[in-house]
C-alpha cells in the first residue's frame, strides 16, 4: 500500500513546489526573526550601547559610523508616517489587518479583513477576497459590501469596463472565471488557468493570462484567442500589466520579463540571472517606459528596462512598484528597511519615504499596495 | 534516523532565526510528502498545492512559537490533513468534480490509478487515516493525537477503508 500511495503522479508537482516556495520565502523574509538567546542580554545590550555612544562623543569618525549604519538600510529622514501621498490618487494596500484605502491626505481607512484587492475602472469601487480565500465581495470606499460571490481558492480579481458595463476576471481552483461587475453571470472562461491576469484598457474586453507556458489574450466577448506566445519560464508568472494606450503588455516571472505589442511579438526583454530575480515591473502611465525592481545579492535597484538607467537603489530587498495615475512618481516599497519610498521621474530628481509602515497598518508583515488609482 | 531529526532541529533553529536556506532545507524535506498527503485526500492537485501552501504559511506565521524539540512533521501533517479533510468534505457537500479528474479520465490509466481511484469512493475521514497510516507513516496512536480522535475510531476507519480499497481492486 505505502509504495503504491508513493508512486502515484501528482499532477504538476515539481511546479507547485516551485510556486509554493516563492510565496512560504517571501512570508519567512517579511517575519521579524527570532532573537538569539542570551544569558545576559541586558548587561549585553548596555554595554553595546555604552560603547556606542562612548566612541561616538569621543571620535569625530564615530559619529560617522553611527550614521552610516542609518543609512544603510533605509532613508534616514523618511517621514515617521504617512501625513500625505505626493500627488493625486488613492492607495489600495493589503495588510494582516485587512484591506486598506490611504487617501491624498494620508487619511487610511480599513475596508475589513480581505486579503487581495484590486479597484474598479473608475476607482468608485474595490472587489476583494475574503480572508478565506472563498468569497469575492465587490465593496464601496467606506467598506460596506455591494454583493459577494462564494467560490473555492479565489484568486487575482481585476476589474474592467465602461461606466455602464463592467467585467471582473479572477481565478479560482477550477480555472480563470469572469462576472459582471454586478456580481450576476459568473461563469468559468478557461479550466486550469491560474496566476496574474490583467485587462486591456479600452473599450475591449481582452484579457491577458498565462497557461502552460504560453502568454494568452483572449476576447472574453467572443471568447476568440487574439494571440498566443510563447512565455519562456520555467517559474510561474507572477505579474501582467498593460501600458495605458493598451498597445504593449508585459509579463514577469522572477528569470523572465517580456514586453509584447499589439500581435503578441516581443519588443523588449530582460533576462536576469539566477539568484537576481526581478521582482517587479511597471509602465509608466502614457508611455511604453517600463521601471524594473532587481533584487541583486544584497541590494535592490529600480531602473529603466530600455535604457538600464538606474532609479533608486538601496540594500535589502525592493518588493512592489506602482505609478502614480499621473506618471509623475514611482512608488517603491522596501520591506527590509520597513519603508515606502516615492521617486519623482521628472526631471529633478526628488525621493519621498516614509517609514514604519507595517504599524501604521496594523501588520506583522510587509503590506503591499495593490494599487494606485484615478486622479480624484 | 536521527542525524535526520538532528538537521531538522537546526534547520527550524535557523529558519526562527531568519536564514532562508534553512528554511528551504526544511520546506524542501518537507513538501514532497505534505503536498502528495493534501492531494491523496482531495483528489484535485490545485487544491491540494492550496492546502500544502497555507500549512506551511502557517508554520512560518507559527515558527517563532514552535517548540523545536518536538519534530517538524507532525505539527505540519496535523494542519495539512486536517485542512484537507476539511476541504474533501466542503466539495463533497458541493457536488463538485476536479478538473484533474475529468482531465484524467481522457488519459491512458496511470500506474496505481486503481488504488486512487479506489481511494477516491472512500470517505474523506477514511481516505485521511488510510494516507496517515500508510503514506506517511503513523501510528493508529499517532493518528488519534493528530486528529484528536479516540483510538478506537482511527482503528475502526482504517479497517473500513482497507477493506474497501481491497473490494475495489
Amino acid at each position: 500500500m505505502k509504495s503504491s500511495l508513493q508512486r502515484i503522479p501528482v499532477p504538476g508537482e515539481r511546479e507547485a513546489q516551485e510556486r509554493a516556495w516563492l510565496i512560504v520565502a517571501a512570508a519567512h523574509a517579511d517575519q521579524e526573526p527570532v532573537p538569539r538567546r542570551s544569558r545576559r542580554p541586558r548587561v549585553a545590550l548596555a554595554a553595546a550601547l555604552a560603547t556606542a555612544s562612548v566612541v561616538a562623543v569621543v571620535t569625530p569618525s564615530g559619529r560617522a559610523v553611527i550614521d552610516r549604519v542609518r543609512e544603510v538600510i533605509g532613508i534616514e529622514h523618511a517621514q515617521p508616517a504617512l501625513f500625505s501621498l505626493p500627488t493625486q490618487g488613492q492607495l489600495l494596500v493589503r495588510s494582516d489587518s485587512g484591506v486598506w484605502v490611504v487617501r491624498k491626505d494620508g487619511s487610511k481607512r480599513l475596508l475589513g479583513g480581505y486579503r487581495e484587492a484590486s479597484w474598479s475602472p473608475f476607482g468608485r469601487f474595490v472587489v476583494a477576497v475574503a480572508a478565506r480565500g472563498n468569497e469575492l465581495a465587490a465593496l464601496e470606499l467606506n467598506g460596506d459590501v455591494r454583493w459577494t460571490l462564494a467560490r473555492p481558492g479565489i484568486r487575482s480579481p481585476t476589474w474592467t469596463g465602461s461606466a455602464v458595463d463592467t467585467r471582473i476576471a479572477y481565478t479560482d481552483n477550477s480555472g480563470l472565471r469572469v462576472v459582471a461587475g454586478d456580481g450576476t453571470g459568473d461563469r468559468r472562461l478557461v479550466p486550469g488557468a491560474r496566476g496574474p491576469l490583467a485587462w486591456r484598457p479600452g473599450p475591449t474586453r481582452h484579457l491577458a493570462y498565462v497557461l502552460g507556458g504560453d502568454v494568452f489574450v483572449e476576447d472574453v466577448q467572443t471568447g476568440r484567442v487574439v494571440w498566443r506566445t510563447r512565455f519562456p519560464s520555467a517559474l510561474p508568472a507572477t505579474a501582467i500589466e498593460w501600458s495605458s494606450d493598451g498597445k504593449r503588455v508585459l509579463v514577469l516571472a522572477p528569470h523572465a520579463l517580456r514586453v509584447y505589442d499589439a500581435r503578441g511579438r516581443v519588443v523588449a526583454q530582460d533576462d536576469p540571472s539566477e539568484g537576481w530575480p526581478d521582482v517587479d515591473a511597471a509602465f509608466r502611465p502614457g508611455t511604453h517606459d517600463v521601471a524594473v525592481a532587481r533584487v541583486h545579492g544584497s541590494q535592490s535597484t529600480v531602473f529603466w528596462l530600455a535604457t538600464g538607467r538606474a532609479l533608486f537603489s538601496g540594500t535589502g530587498v525592493f518588493e512592489g512598484l506602482a505609478w502614480s495615475p499621473d506618471g509623475r512618481w514611482l512608488f517603491v516599497t522596501w520591506p527590509t528597511a520597513d519603508q515606502w519610498v516615492f521617486v519623482s521621474a521628472g526631471g529633478l530628481r526628488r525621493i519621498r519615504a516614509v517609514a514604519n509602515v507595517s504599524t501604521q497598518f496594523r501588520s506583522r508583515t510587509f503590506p503591499r499596495v495593490d494599487g494606485w488609482c484615478c486622479a480624484r | 534516523m536521527e542525524r535526520a531529526g538532528r538537521d531538522e532541529r537546526a534547520w527550524v533553529r535557523g529558519a526562527q532565526r531568519g536564514s532562508a536556506s534553512d528554511l528551504e532545507a526544511l520546506f524542501r524535506a518537507h513538501w514532497p510528502r505534505a503536498h502528495r498527503a493534501a492531494y491523496l485526500v482531495v483528489h484535485d492537485a490545485a487544491l491540494a498545492e492550496d492546502i500544502a501552501q497555507e500549512a506551511f504559511l502557517a508554520a512560518v506565521r507559527n515558527l517563532d512559537r514552535f517548540d523545536r524539540r518536538r519534530p517538524f512533521g507532525p505539527w505540519l501533517h496535523r494542519i495539512v490533513v486536517n485542512r484537507a479533510i476539511d476541504a474533501a468534505r466542503a466539495r463533497a457537500i458541493r457536488g463538485e468534480t476536479g478538473l484533474n479528474e475529468s482531465v484524467r479520465a481522457a488519459d491512458a490509466p496511470a500506474p496505481d490509478a486503481g488504488v486512487l481511484s479506489a481511494l477516491a469512493g472512500l470517505p474523506p475521514d477514511q481516505r485521511a487515516v488510510v494516507v496517515l497510516r500508510h503514506l506517511l507513516e503513523y501510528t493508529p496512536g499517532e493518528i488519534a493525537d493528530l486528529l484528536e480522535l479516540p483510538r478506537g475510531t482511527v482503528n475502526s476507519r482504517l479497517r473500513r477503508g482497507l477493506d474497501a480499497i481491497r473490494e475495489q481492486l
